[in-house]
């Protein structure tokens, strides 16, 4: 089998069960880092950026015509920056991923600097003049069919949400409105949490836009709290088209947060071996188990529960463990 | 009879041309009969002057001297009514309008405000009549009164002032007692209270002030003879036992405050100081749920009190902190902090109660509660009500608070020795009987720290050397004014430090026994200069003699230096070291920053020449002199986190494992939630096969990933089957798995766990 057949593209639509769905496409990334205004915001935003570049390219293994950077000052060492980021290159980055993308593929867009302005007027700042809303707006017209990303992580940033919600969106602010106008460190949790799988908060080994969402937010909230300072940032997300963000998705009942928990941040690879498709079904089957165990906890002892959920995790592990045995011995990922 | 007359004279016609002096005379007589708990008949007049007052318009027509007499009667009705203190107030200022050349009604305004603890407004109309007449004892006694609730340091002088100014002045005499009294200052205490009482022998402050003086000094028939004329004076004397009791908890005897608060409360159910001062010290001897129900008591009398207010606030909150149990401790923090504050400080204070029971031949009673804060602002309150105090810690005695971590800036204290200090308290307290005087008890709780652990706890500063040189480090009888009544911060710090080195020379010349026969006389009463002569058998000016000496010899070269140079210690030379190194010199750098550190060698600030030495003698390539040079930063300075974490890259560099893990467990004092330290630690600990030392710093690092906690409880893991402990790691995996199943790592170990029980090895 072509093995290029069964890499499966960086950003993938899954299900929640079974977990994986195939492509429909590729995924496309472009990451605008706006003006610092001193040397230590600089440092934040380039390394930031250059950061979710790096791990486009290196672990999404996204093909070069699909990252596109645009930042303050050309860097020198890579990750390098496409352009510098106007108006006018931003435009024709969003140009380039309407014509280099397909309908089903994924764009995702995210905005690193200081925000300013409110409603229609909320802006990044970068060199020149600044693109309002509508703008971005007009420039996300044209990814019509796409499944749209964006993550606009600069200050002040919380009026772009109702007005760029829509269908096949997931828009993320690090604010929920214009008056939170401190520099934010959400860009820096949000691509950490990517860079580093921590925000892998199943520890299943594939990282959801939402797990990364969630990383990035409870990680803001505890560098405040840890600070002993007020939270002056509120991060928000909204991927149901109802003008409406959501801040802590894993409420229950939470509105907002079902298109991105089957965004997948990373590479999936199917099986090869029909004995490992096998234990993948059987450790799916035994997951299946462990989620009904919970469910009728109140209703066992302690210790009969106790002693079944062992048994279900270690035969999950012991599934696993076979899996990778096969997978070694040439059998398994392709 | 007579009384029903003139309650209804008073009732019917209006206060305006009626005789001033009159009024006057009623008024005192009332207040007199409200203060002895005679309340019906004085509030049937206050209702009558008050409802007069009303009539007329809110007195639209009275004189100023009728209009102040209806403020006070206003006064009295809001010890009930919130509202009535506003309508005394009003008619405060209405006096003072009607008359402005008259200062009467400022002063009563500024005491009502005083007594409703608005001190800021309160000293603006007190500072407005000493403006027009600076002389006035009231006013003076107003300023002293309101620095005394403030807690700052200029009461005292402040009530000589208002002695000067009028020293007949009874109510001024009495102050100046309680603020002598509470800088441990009895005799003079003694004096000002029979002076107080010698110009007005009816009030039961002066009474209380008086017994409290005979009780703090043991002088049991004094006592006795002042609770019997305060009985003879009231039969029910609430205030002069409200007197006794706070008298007995600024002096950290906490469980007498009660025991003083609940006679009080017993005399007059509806005295909220007393129901105060009594929840205020249940809460400090760890009598949780009585404390708050005094509090609500008071509170519920008195809205004003922003200390009952706050602290109850503050209840509220620790409503939804968590308990962590050690053997002998409860660690009380908040539920996101409970968890690793209890795993690094439940060791620590174990370790500490072992070491000080031995020091001390004492075992106090257990468990020991200790509170920690993660808003400063909330410590505070709890230690003295307000926010603002300045401390880091505070022991209660079996009851300690302070800050946590994120109440404080990163690197700017040292938690370990905070929690050290505030336990040795404990000990110093009990063995005393809460007697211990201030400067022995922080004395002997620094000595305690610098025990602990290298580098914790005060050291030599060039503040107290300069302050030595120059002849002004308080002798020891009046070391305890250095707390007390300190003239700044900085004499607080040279305080404790110089507490310290005489509590370090009386061990080193007389052992630890005579600390021990000290603390124990403070208990059987004897004072600080018969307590010192008991355990020592020296004379308090044989000690001071002994002690400056030896300051002197231990202190030699610093004095040389500040002796060849009275403007500084290190003159320019610091200066012209850092920018040698800053210039790419290190050579001279090294040359000069030696020639500093010369100067005083055992000065370890961060920013002192040691520290500057070691930076330059790293350019310099000289690892081993840099080594010696940080040691003495981090061996003398508690919070030299980044000198800590430069000796242990040194040590790591030079393969010193156990020296970098010696470093960097200093520096996890100092910075508790940095992991990196931590990670650091528990890699290192790995490699050098300490596997326990391991497994302690991924607890702690388990119990400090908020954000990733299935990762570290996975590590915690790894390092328990390395400490071959399979049991324990296979609790944390289940935990682990059950949240996250398909978690790969968990699951390999998982398998290894149950291999290791089962007897084999890894699966």
């Amino acid at each position: 089998m072509n093995n290029s057949l069964n890499l499966l593209a960086a950003i993938v639509l899954i299900s929640t069960t079974p977990p994986v769905l195939t492509a429909q496409g590729g995924i496309h990334l472009l990451v605008v880092s706006g003006l610092s205004g001193e040397e230590s915001f600089a440092s934040t935003f380039e390394t930031t950026a250059g950061t979710l570049i790096d791990v486009a390219r290196d672990r999404w293994k996204l093909p070069e015509g699909s990252v596109i950077w645009l930042g303050e000052r050309c860097v020198d060492a890579p990750p390098t920056v496409s352009a510098i980021a106007t108006r006018e290159t931003i435009a024709s980055a969003f140009d380039t991923l309407a014509a280099r993308s397909q309908p089903g593929d994924v764009v995702m867009v995210v905005l690193v600097g200081h925000g300013s302005g409110e409603g229609e007027g909320t802006r990044l700042s970068i060199a020149g003049p600044d693109p309002v809303v509508a703008d971005y707006q007009r420039w996300l017209a044209g990814l019509f069919g796409r499944t749209v990303v964006f993550v606009n992580t600069a200050s002040a940033s919380g009026d772009v949400l109702p007005i760029l919600s829509g269908p096949d969106r997931v828009v993320i602010t690090s604010t929920r409105s214009a008056t939170e106008r401190n520099a934010t460190i959400f860009a820096q949790h949000f691509v950490h949490g990517i860079a580093s799988d921590e925000a892998d908060a199943n520890k299943d080994g594939t990282l959801t836009l939402l797990e990364a969402y969630d990383y990035a937010r409870r990680a803001v909230d505890e560098a405040y709290t840890s600070a002993g300072r007020l939270l002056t940032e509120h991060a928000q997300l909204d991927d149901n088209g109802d003008r409406e963000g959501t801040a802590d998705v894993t409420l229950p009942l939470a509105r907002d947060g079902q298109l991105a928990a089957r965004l997948v941040l990373g590479t999936q690879s199917a099986p090869t071996d029909p004995r490992v498709t096998a234990l993948l079904a059987q450790r799916r089957d035994l997951e299946s188990a462990v989620e009904a165990l919970r469910l009728r906890r109140d209703a066992m002892s302690a210790a009969d529960y106790a002693d079944e959920m062992e048994r279900l995790l270690v035969a999950i592990a012991e599934h696993t463990r076979d899996i990778r045995a096969l997978e070694q011995a040439g059998g398994g990922k392709p | 009879m007579r009384r029903l007359s003139l309650v209804m004279m008073l009732a019917t016609a209006p206060l305006a041309g009626q005789s001033a002096a009159l009024h006057l005379d009623r008024v005192e007589s009332m207040e007199r009969s409200w203060v002895r708990g005679d309340r019906a008949q004085a509030l049937a007049w206050a209702r009558a002057v008050t409802g007069a007052w009303e009539r007329a318009d809110r007195g639209a027509n009275w004189s100023a001297a009728d209009l102040i007499v209806a403020g006070r009667a206003w006064r009295m009705l809001g010890s009930d009514d919130p509202g009535a203190v506003r309508q005394a107030l009003a008619a405060f200022d209405a006096a003072t309008a009607r008359d402005t050349t008259a200062v009467e009604g400022r002063l009563w305004a500024a005491d009502l405000l005083l007594e409703r603890y608005n001190a800021p407004d309160a000293n603006a109309e007190y500072r407005a009549v000493l403006q027009r007449d600076s002389v006035n004892a009231r006013a003076w006694l107003g300023l002293a009164r309101a620095a005394a609730f403030e807690g700052r340091d200029d009461a005292a002088t402040l009530a000589e002032r208002s002695v000067a100014a009028d020293s007949s002045f009874a109510p001024a005499q009495l102050l100046l007692a309680q603020v002598r009294l509470e800088a441990e200052q009895y005799d003079s205490a003694r004096v000002s209270a029979e002076r107080g009482i010698s110009l007005d022998g009816e009030r039961e402050d002066g009474w209380g002030t008086l017994a409290a003086v005979a009780w703090l000094s043991d002088d049991h028939d004094a006592f006795l003879a002042a609770e019997q004329r305060a009985r003879e004076l009231n039969p029910r004397p609430a205030g002069f036992y409200v007197t006794l009791a706070d008298a007995a908890a600024r002096h950290r005897r906490y469980a007498d405050a009660v025991r003083f608060a609940d006679q009080a409360r017993t005399l007059d159910s509806l005295n909220a100081r007393a129901w105060g001062i009594l929840g205020i010290n249940q809460l400090r001897v760890g009598k949780m749920e009585q404390g708050r129900a005094s509090l609500e008591r008071a509170f519920a009398r008195d809205p004003f009190h922003v200390w009952h207010k706050n602290t109850l606030d503050l209840l509220d909150q620790l409503a939804d902190f968590r308990t962590v149990e050690t053997e002998r401790f409860q660690i009380v923090a908040p539920a996101r902090d409970a968890e690793f504050l209890g795993t690094i400080l439940g060791p620590l204070l174990e370790e500490a109660y072992d070491s000080l029971a031995a020091r001390y031949d004492y075992h106090p009673p257990t468990p020991v509660r200790l509170e920690l804060y993660s808003r400063h602002a909330d410590f505070s309150v709890r230690t003295i009500g307000l926010t603002g105090m300045g401390a880091l810690g505070v022991s209660f005695g079996t009851v300690l608070a302070m800050d946590a971590p994120a109440a404080r800036q990163p690197g700017s204290w040292n938690i370990g020795s905070t929690a050290w200090h505030e336990l040795a308290h404990t000990f110093t307290l009990g063995l005393s009987a809460h007697r211990v005087p201030r400067w022995v008890s922080e004395g002997l709780s620094v000595v305690e720290e610098r025990r602990a652990r290298p580098g914790w706890g005060a050291h030599a500063s060039v503040a107290f050397v300069t302050s030595l040189h120059k002849g002004e480090l308080l002798p020891i009888e009046r070391l305890n004014e250095g707390f007390t009544r300190p003239s700044g911060p900085g004499q607080l710090s040279l305080a404790y430090y110089q507490a310290s080195l005489v509590a370090e020379m009386l061990e080193r010349d007389f052992g630890i026994e005579a600390i021990r026969v000290l603390l124990r006389s403070y208990a059987e009463g004897m004072a600080d200069d018969a307590a010192l002569l008991h355990a020592t058998g020296l004379t308090t000016d044989s000690l001071n003699a002994r002690f400056e000496g030896w300051l002197r010899q231990r202190f030699a070269a610093p004095l040389a230096a500040l002796a060849d140079d009275e403007q500084a210690l290190f003159g320019s030379t610091l200066r012209e070291a850092g920018a040698a190194l800053d210039g790419g010199n290190v050579a001279l750098a090294v040359e000069l920053f030696r020639e500093a550190r010369d100067r005083f060698p055992e000065f370890g600030d961060a920013n002192g020449p040691n520290g500057g030495l070691a930076l330059a003698l790293l350019a310099a390539g000289d690892t081993v002199g840099a080594l010696a040079a940080l040691k003495t930063v981090t061996h003398q300075d508690e919070t030299a986190g980044a000198a800590n974490v430069m000796e242990a890259a040194v040590h790591a560099a030079r393969a010193d494992t156990v020296a970098a893990l010696a470093a960097l467990a200093r520096a996890a004092w100092i910075m508790p939630e940095d992991v990196n330290i931590r990670g650091h630690r528990a890699e290192l600990s790995a490699a050098i096969g300490d596997h326990l030392g391991a497994v302690a710093e991924r607890r702690a690092l388990a119990a400090l990933a908020r954000t990733d906690p299935l990762s570290a409880r996975t590590d915690l893991a790894e390092a328990l089957l390395a400490a071959d402990d399979p049991a324990e790691a296979r609790r944390q995996l289940l935990d682990v798995l059950e949240a996250a199943p398909r978690y790969e790592r968990a699951q390999a170990l998982l398998l290894e766990a149950r291999a290791r029980l089962n007897g084999g090895g890894k699966p």
